[in-house]
């Protein structure tokens, strides 16, 4: 079984590997707060390959700002991109723990945010690929359920979409099921990421690129 | 947008701008090594620097007066310190490895975990329902770990020279009063309760914490799972019956699940029949259901289980020729109710309790039986953390058991039975000194209502971590138990029974693979005694007994070198002897054989969709009395062995067929002999093989499971 679990979970390795490093900069005159001026570099020490120094200030920022879910929801999300290239065992448990906790943090701020559920279902799929036969039974129907209240929650947004069609389509390629309706889940994300606006400044936005690829790559 | 910013700071602050501090300093770990990547920042500013690669750290603040400089990284504790910022340079920040981690040491002396996040996951969850030789069993699996005795037609635990009541088996902390299916002489018992509603077990076959008691060798514990993870249903198809599964989920605060099973042998025995004559084959009807609330930060939990279950066979006996009419009627019904929340300042709490009520009724012969228990079990519990190093766990509990029976047939017509209640505080403290030495402190207080008797358990536990990957365990303990139904309701002029407990264990686990090797000693003392071959009303008991039981156990497990091969294989040597019963002088008991072997392994064939199992078990001979010799459990029977084989096929994701055959070289085991009451003619004792009712068994299912995310299946439940 682990192995099915391993073959599954390894086709979405890929889907955290990119991140959001372009920043949506404020483009008014205003003078930007010390919080932007923060994300500001944060981003940009991500874009330039330093993630764990951005984690760290996204750390700085989450403490500063306790009422605002994006600072903790970026220090997960470099934890658990990184864990997937992480070869040391102690190191990358250490990493998916504090992800947990950074998740747990963002989601007594947010609740029922599907940013964070798809965050969440990330790590666990990360757990999976560390240990696929520990992980692999509990967290497979974990992660498939979070996906699937995250698109409830947001029917419209083309990056839950597309995370819960790409997880789906890896099931459907291993037991032999068309994956027909999912490449049609994806050329509508694909459609809605031209015209899709963050809810606010700094929110996630990442994830077409990565669309068109796995279109192009699965969906021929 | 730099030349706004500075303009704008100039103009409003134009004080900060030109008074700037610089907090500067190192990070080091507690062995003086520079720590690089740390995250150092003045608490609730932005102001703040990631330290270099020789630890060092600088940055320039505005912030004035008193502040909490926080230094964190990965894996160790949080470093804060509060003081004026002007003072803030040149520090030496040392930080403590986060004992919360991972590779802390962890006492294991004694105790086998299933669970998914456990430190020292021996087995899985997943492994219980895919051993071979289990069949679903999840008593069965724990039979394949080291320990325990081959006890085959028997089917309970049998752990280090104890007999089947010295293992107690609790949910989610809270006795189990009656866990296994009720069987004829020969026919193995299963556990209760199936698999798939526990997430984490823990199976300690000795010196186990002091929030345990009321077992002399071995306590089970099953943990339920806390919240499910969505709606679906399970269908199952057997060729011993079907079953059928529902779990609701209400947003994230409640769930319901039911499962429903019927099990009835009739046609399976008409196809292949066994050594028995079955008048009623063997029928059971059984419906669980669990109800999960969250309550703010708590939890509440109501798990409820009802079975009933009937039989009718003649089996052979020596003395009879026709035969020993044997008819059984049994209902059973368990509850269990607990809640669990986390308190302020490391406080939480857990209370619970559980009912059982079990109704049997038994017919042997012209002689009807008829048992009822009512027992019940409340537990409170505290707990305590002080901090990773210093956890403090304390509680109390009530045992109440009211068992009666009547006993009717031609001649005689009894009335038996007995209260017994016990009362019980324990506390224990955990105390971890370093990644690499922690210690366990227990101590629990018992009093008997029945017995007018107050007893004292000290447990200590201890383990130290010899190498990276390695660790050395040893642990202590004194426990004491009631005696058994079977004797309290003849006599309650007893004492507990007891038992202290020397263990030694060694692991060493890396890269999924493991090896663990234990050492013990076990003095049991204050045994019931009697003095007839049967006991009865009129039967002289005491506390005269005693015994010892010493031994090796090791385990080895790998899930690395072959690929997709995953094996385990555990061997078990056991040295005990005991006085107990009606036993004239001490000797080995027939439930206790000195060499236990067992290798399971899963192949998981990736063409084929198919994961493939075999079990194989060996146990040596165990003894028995021949009475044509002088002596006393003084022959051994032939060695057991046998090979089970699974085949688990997914026929679709959510599809999948599970076939199963125990015993597939058809061994002919013989659990012992039964010898007739009187010498023939030429007086000979004449003996007949105790054989077990069929020495094969065959098993196909066809399980189903829909659910919205169409991802998983019944894997998990066979």
């Amino acid at each position: 079984m682990q192995n099915v679990l391993t073959y599954l979970s390894l086709f979405f390795t890929v889907i955290v590997m990119q991140a959001q490093t372009e920043t949506t900069v404020s483009t008014s005159d205003t003078i930007p707060t010390p919080y932007q001026q923060g994300m500001q570099k944060a981003f940009q020490l991500w874009h330039d390959d330093k993630p764990w120094e951005a984690a760290n200030i996204f750390e700085r920022i989450a403490t500063a700002e306790p009422d605002n879910w994006l600072p903790p929801y970026y220090v997960a999300q470099i934890n658990v991109v990184n864990s997937f290239t992480e070869k040391d065992g102690t190191k990358l448990k250490a990493q998916l723990e504090k992800a947990q906790d950074f998740i747990n943090d963002a989601t007594a701020i947010s609740k029922e945010n599907p940013d964070l559920l798809v965050l969440q279902a990330q790590l666990y799929t990360a757990w999976i690929v560390y240990d696929g036969q520990q992980y692999g039974m509990a967290y497979s129907a974990k992660a498939s359920e979070l996906y699937n209240r995250a698109l409830a929650l947001a029917p419209e947004n083309p990056r839950m979409i597309f995370a819960k069609a790409q997880w789906d389509i890896g099931s459907a390629q291993y037991f032999g099921g068309s994956i027909d309706s999912y490449c049609k889940d994806i050329q509508r994300a694909i459609d809605l990421f031209a015209t899709f606006k963050p809810e606010g400044e700094f929110y996630p936005t990442f994830g077409k690129d990565r669309a068109k690829q796995v279109l192009a790559e699965s969906c021929k | 947008m730099k030349i706004s910013v500075l303009f704008f700071l100039i103009i409003v602050f134009p004080s900060s701008i030109l008074a700037q501090t610089t907090v500067s300093g190192t990070v080091i770990d507690n062995k003086g090594r520079s720590i690089m990547g740390a995250n150092v920042y003045l608490e609730g500013a932005y102001d703040g620097s990631t330290s270099d690669e020789k630890g060092n750290f600088s940055f320039k603040t505005s912030e004035k007066g008193s502040q909490t400089l926080n230094v964190s990284y990965i894996s160790f504790e949080t470093a804060k310190l509060t003081e004026d910022v002007s003072n803030m340079n040149n520090l030496k920040i040392v930080l403590r490895e986060d004992l919360n981690s991972l590779e802390t040491v962890t006492i294991t002396a004694g105790s086998f975990s299933a669970g998914d996040n456990s430190k020292v996951s021996v087995l899985k969850p997943l492994d219980i329902v895919t051993t071979a030789s289990a069949v679903g069993d999840f008593v069965g699996a724990f039979q394949t770990l080291p320990g325990t005795t081959t006890v085959a037609e028997d089917g309970r635990l049998f752990v280090r020279g104890g007999d089947a009541g010295e293992t107690q088996i609790f949910i989610d902390g809270i006795r189990v009063f009656t866990p296994y299916t009720p069987t004829a002489n020969n026919v193995p018992a299963r556990g209760r309760y199936s698999p798939f509603l526990f997430d984490g077990i823990t199976f300690s076959t000795g010196g186990y914490s002091a929030e345990f008691g009321q077992a002399l060798s071995s306590v089970l514990l099953l943990n339920t799972i806390d919240e499910p993870t969505h709606d679906k249903t399970d269908i199952g198809i057997m060729s011993v019956g079907g079953s059928l599964g529902h779990t609701k989920k209400w947003n994230e605060s409640s769930s319901l699940s039911l499962n429903a099973s019927y099990i009835n042998l009739a046609p399976y025995i008409a196809i292949l029949p066994d050594r028995n004559t079955w008048k009623k084959p063997y029928e059971t009807a059984s419906g669980e259901a669990v109800f999960r609330q969250k309550i703010g930060d708590g939890l509440l939990k109501i798990y409820g289980a009802f079975e009933t279950s009937n039989f009718e066979l003649t089996q052979e006996d020596i003395n009879k020729p026709e035969g020993v009419r044997f008819k059984l009627n049994n209902q059973n019904f368990y509850t269990n109710i607990n809640y669990s929340e986390r308190l302020n300042k490391g406080w939480s709490i857990f209370g619970g309790g559980s009912y059982t009520y079990a109704k049997t009724k038994v017919g042997i012969d012209d002689a009807d039986i008829k048992d009822v228990e009512n027992s019940a079990h409340f537990k409170l519990k505290l707990k305590k953390r002080f901090s990773n190093r210093f956890k403090l766990n304390f509680g109390a509990e009530q045992f109440v058991t009211d068992f009666s029976e009547n006993y009717d047939d031609s001649n005689l017509e009894a009335k038996l039975g007995f209260n017994n209640n016990i009362s019980v505080a324990f506390a224990e403290a955990d105390m971890l000194f370093s990644r690499k030495l922690a210690l366990k402190l227990g101590l629990r207080g018992e009093y008997s209502e029945l017995f007018k008797e107050f007893t004292v358990s000290p447990r200590i536990s201890f383990a130290y971590k010899t190498g990276k990957k390695s660790q050395l365990s040893l642990a202590y303990g004194d426990f004491f138990q009631q005696p058994d139904n079977e004797e309290l309701k003849f006599s309650t002029q007893l004492e507990a029974q007891h038992t202290q407990h020397y263990i030694m264990n060694y692991q060493y686990s890396a890269n999924n693979r493991i090896f663990r090797a234990e050492v013990y000693r076990k003095d049991y003392s204050n045994l019931v005694t009697y003095n007839e071959a049967t006991p009865d009303v009129n039967s002289t008991f005491s506390n005269n007994g005693d015994g010892f039981a010493q031994g090796l156990d090791i385990f080895w497990r790998d899930n690395e070198s072959i690929k997709n091969v995953d094996y385990w294989v555990s061997y078990s040597y056991l040295d005990t002897k005991r006085k107990y019963k009606n036993y004239p002088i001490e000797a080995t008991p027939n439930f206790a054989n000195t060499h236990n072997l067992s290798v399971v392994a899963k192949y998981w064939i990736d063409d084929w969709k198919s994961q493939i199992g075999f079990t194989y078990q060996y146990g040596s001979g165990r003894t028995y009395t021949d009475l044509n010799t002088p002596g006393f459990l003084q022959n051994k029977t032939k060695s057991y062995n046998s090979l089970s084989l699974n085949w688990a096929y997914l026929l679709s994701q959510q599809k999948i067929i599970y076939a199963s055959v125990n015993n597939v070289f058809a061994f002919k085991n013989v659990n012992g002999y039964e010898y007739a009451n009187r010498p023939d003619a030429s007086g000979n004792f004449a003996r007949r093989e105790l054989l077990p009712a069929a020495d094969q068994f065959f098993f196909i299912g066809f399980f189903w499971t829909i659910s919205d995310n169409g991802r998983d299946n019944q894997l998990d439940n066979l």
